[in-house]
């Protein structure tokens, strides 16, 4: 025979005999790298990346608390979720779409291997989610004004959505072998997502949990002994759904051997156990340490003293009275009188009674010369606590502040704006209607303040004037400007400010 | 004489091993036998599979490459007893099947495709198994588009496609249903010298209409209608049924079963020539012919 015959011979051993389970890993790579190549799933980690890339650049999370930052990073992956249901949902209908199953089905792989290897191959995908999870979370917790602690398994929420998603997609080809199912699953899903429509979403207990991402949160961050959040059990219900759904579609396929069926008996009573544990409420501990947060914070808060003020914080929150004195300070600064040096409580309030998603306003405190600060930081909130400083220096505690009337209300606006950056921009960032003109309620830690239309153009008129200038005269008529008898026409004229300003009336 | 023809297996060389055994194989889709108690027994080398349509050929394809059980009778290839769960799956092992009519994911590249198909056949040592890719691609003559879509891809090249996937991991036993159909002479004569090589140290089955392809590729021929076997044997021996029926004539031999106007302008009649005929050299297809027109008891399995 020839040179040709010879390089025919048999060059390999017939493949070798029997390993399956190598086999399964080897295709779940193949698809793995399929799955990540497919527009859907390129489009939604774009999005992803871009999302988490615009939200940890926004100005008003300069001062996250971490565990709320872990919760934050549960939105992003359901979009990577959608697309890994769309990707693996394609693979698994490939064969019969393209009618290579008469050919497949006779390869030593079975198809219940082969659904495995489907479902196996939403696990990179998951892992890149969580990378992603990972570096939003690690970028939050690396900046500066960052408090608090975040948990590991809301972390794991968002890479569990995904694979959980993505098996879904696979069992949906098995139960319903249509090239229309999943889009229109998807497209279900994404309704109820962008419309928040899950039944019982943003509630803190019970139904709502079985969906997958369960972020109920108020405007105010809440300690996180606080929280009463079964994450962990989450975690669980959703591992155990996704185990849950690939083993069915494992057994749907024809794989009913023993192995599977036990296994899908344990994936079941995981997902039974987490499932069940996660909706039965906040726990009577949590509700008890909710309730004496907000009635008497004191017992869990600790204390220091920083210049003229004394700063009583929640422990996570303690990192952050640096940047609460530097306000007092700048405040104090520019006051003049007993104010200028006068020894100062700020607390650090929450109202957690009424959970998560409760979003009651802190009652203003009757304790003099006590200033309460919130649990969130950064952006408006700075100005807010400046307003609150200012006006507890002025009215002396922040029931009467929130009473305020008359002519004190100028002094009170210019000492919280003046010794910021940009005021005017501050001005209406504190205002509810971000106005600049007319009257308006201003927003503070406990109950707002408001501003009539005649102290918004005085105090905007000082605001454009050199600040030492103005606080000259702070200084020297600061008993006069503090007293309730002054009107807003006798502060301006007081201040230098030649403005027609009538009676003042709160109602305006 | 063309390389291939060079390439044959003698016939000696494969008489030697039974490789495929089938004994009483039946199977109806409702009342139609697709197949009637067919048993045959298969050694190394290209057998090729002589048949009109809807005579069960691909049905007899299938059932050995395990795709549909048979309702009756029993097969073993190369040892391995399909009825069996470890067997099938032992079988499968060694079998590469490429189908009459093979689905492509049109994503995919060839490299892609038969690389899919070499992990389903447990091939899963990466490295190993993108060697035994790049040699069956290159075997199929697909070096040079293994990197295209397949979308993309002529369908000569696609049934080379599938040709490759059948190949890969060098199986034992290869079921070719129709590969060479819808080829042009070259494409064909590409096939024919893949299969030829295959079919040196393995059990190659293939199913064709092309009675060229089987004088030109194979060491022994069946041919089935009706679901049955109505013959078995060497090409030479098919061919020889056809010796002394064959003749030339001026015009349509009123007595032929089949005549035609050859290109010289005489008519080549097949059947029971007169006196006198003028008589001449029988070819595969004569016998082809006439063994469908004969008697199934003349089946020499």
């Amino acid at each position: 025979m020839t040179a040709l015959a010879t390089e025919t011979r048999r060059t390999t051993a017939p493949a070798a005999p029997g390993n399956p389970r190598a086999a399964v890993l080897a295709l779940a790579l193949f698809e793995a790298r399929r799955l990540l190549l497919r527009l859907p799933v390129l489009l939604a980690l774009a999005g992803y990346a871009a999302w988490i890339v615009w939200r940890t650049l926004q100005p008003w999370d300069d001062y996250p608390v971490l565990q709320d930052a872990d919760r934050a990073t549960q939105g992003g992956p359901l979009f990577v979720g959608l697309a890994a249901l769309l990707g693996a949902n394609h693979a698994v209908l490939r064969s019969r779409r393209r009618d290579t199953e008469r050919h497949l089905g006779v390869l030593v792989l079975s198809q219940g291997h082969r659904t495995a290897a489907h479902a196996l191959s939403v696990v990179p995908l998951a892992l890149l989610t969580a990378a992603g999870v990972a570096a939003q979370f690690t970028w939050e917790a690396f900046k500066p004004g960052a408090v608090g602690t975040g948990s590991a398994a809301e972390l794991v929420v968002g890479p569990l959505t995904v694979l959980l998603f993505g098996v879904l997609g696979v069992l949906l080809g098995r139960l319903a072998p249509s090239a229309v199912a999943a889009p229109l699953l998807v497209v279900v899903f994404f309704l109820l997502f962008v419309g928040a429509a899950f039944p019982f979403a943003g509630e803190e207990s019970g139904a709502a949990w079985f969906a997958p991402v369960v972020s109920a949160a108020g405007t105010h961050p809440f300690p996180s002994g606080l929280l009463g959040r079964p994450a962990g059990w989450h975690a669980l219900y959703l591992a155990g759904l996704a185990l849950t759904a690939a083993l069915l579609a494992v057994l749907l396929s024809g794989a009913r051997t023993r192995t599977v069926q036990a296994a899908l008996a344990a994936a079941l009573t995981l997902t039974v156990l987490g499932g069940v544990v996660q909706t039965s409420g906040v726990p009577a501990a949590t509700t008890a340490a909710r309730q004496r947060a907000s009635v008497t914070p004191e017992k869990d808060q600790r204390c220091v003293r920083r210049g003229t003020a004394d700063y009583c914080a929640f422990p996570e929150w303690t990192p952050r009275v640096g940047d609460w004195a530097r306000v007092v300070r700048r405040v104090q600064a520019l006051a003049g009188g007993t104010a200028h040096g006068r020894r100062l409580l700020v607390r650090q309030r929450v109202e957690a009674r009424y959970g998560l998603d409760g979003d009651a306003a802190l009652a203003p405190s009757t304790t003099p010369y006590q200033v309460t600060v919130g649990t969130a930081w950064g952006g408006n909130r700075i100005p807010e606590f400046s307003t609150a400083v200012a006006a507890v220096l002025v009215a002396g505690d922040e029931k009467a502040a929130g009473e305020l009337c008359d002519g004190r209300m100028v002094t009170v606006m210019w000492l919280s704006l003046a010794w910021q950056s940009d005021p005017e921009a501050r001005l209406r960032n504190v205002r509810l209607d971000d106005s600049l003109t007319g009257s308006a309620v201003v927003l503070a830690p406990t109950e707002p303040l408001t501003m009539t239309a005649g102290q918004t153009e005085v105090v905007r008129t000082l605001l454009d004037r050199p600040s030492y200038g103005v606080a000259a005269r702070v200084k020297a008529h600061w008993t006069e400007l503090t007293s309730p008898q002054v009107t807003t026409a006798r502060a301006a004229e007081i201040l230098g400010v030649h403005a027609k300003v009538g009676a003042d009336r709160c109602a305006e | 004489m063309s390389p291939a023809s060079l390439l044959l297996p003698s016939a000696q060389e494969c008489r030697m091993t039974v490789t495929v055994s089938a004994s009483g194989l039946g199977l109806r889709y409702g009342r139609t036998h697709a197949l009637d108690d067919v048993s045959l027994r298969l050694g190394r080398g290209v057998t090729g599979l002589l048949g009109p349509n809807g005579a069960g050929k691909t049905t007899l394809l299938r059932v050995l490459a395990t795709a549909v059980p048979a309702d009756e009778g029993a097969f073993t290839v190369l040892g391995h007893d399909p009825a069996t769960a470890r067997g099938r799956q032992e079988l499968r092992r060694e079998l590469g099947y490429l189908p009459q009519t093979p689905g492509f994911h049109p994503d995919f590249t060839p490299f892609e495709f038969v690389d899919y198909v070499a992990i389903l056949k447990e091939l899963t040592d990466r490295a190993a198994r993108h060697r035994e890719v790049r040699r069956v691609l290159a075997e199929a003559g697909l070096d040079e588009v293994r990197g295209k879509r397949v979308k993309k891809l002529s369908g000569g090249m696609r049934q080379r496609v599938a040709l490759a996937a059948a190949l890969v991991g060098d199986p034992g036993f290869l079921v070719l249903d129709e590969p060479t159909v819808g080829l042009d002479p070259e494409q064909r004569m590409r096939f024919r010298e893949v299969i030829a090589r295959a079919g040196e140290d393995r059990t190659v089955l293939l199913s064709t209409h092309q009675t060229e392809d089987v004088a030109m590729l194979c060491h022994r021929v069946l041919v089935m209608a009706g679901g049955r076997i109505r013959f078995a044997g060497t090409p030479a021996e098919l061919t020889a049924r056809a010796a002394g029926r064959v003749w030339s004539s001026t015009g349509r031999d009123p007595g032929a079963k089949a005549g035609w106007r050859t290109g010289a302008g005489t008519f080549r009649n097949v059947g029971d020539p007169p006196e006198g005929a003028d008589l001449l050299e029988p070819t595969l297809e004569d016998g082809y012919l006439l063994t469908l027109d004969g008697d199934p008891a003349e089946v020499t399995a």
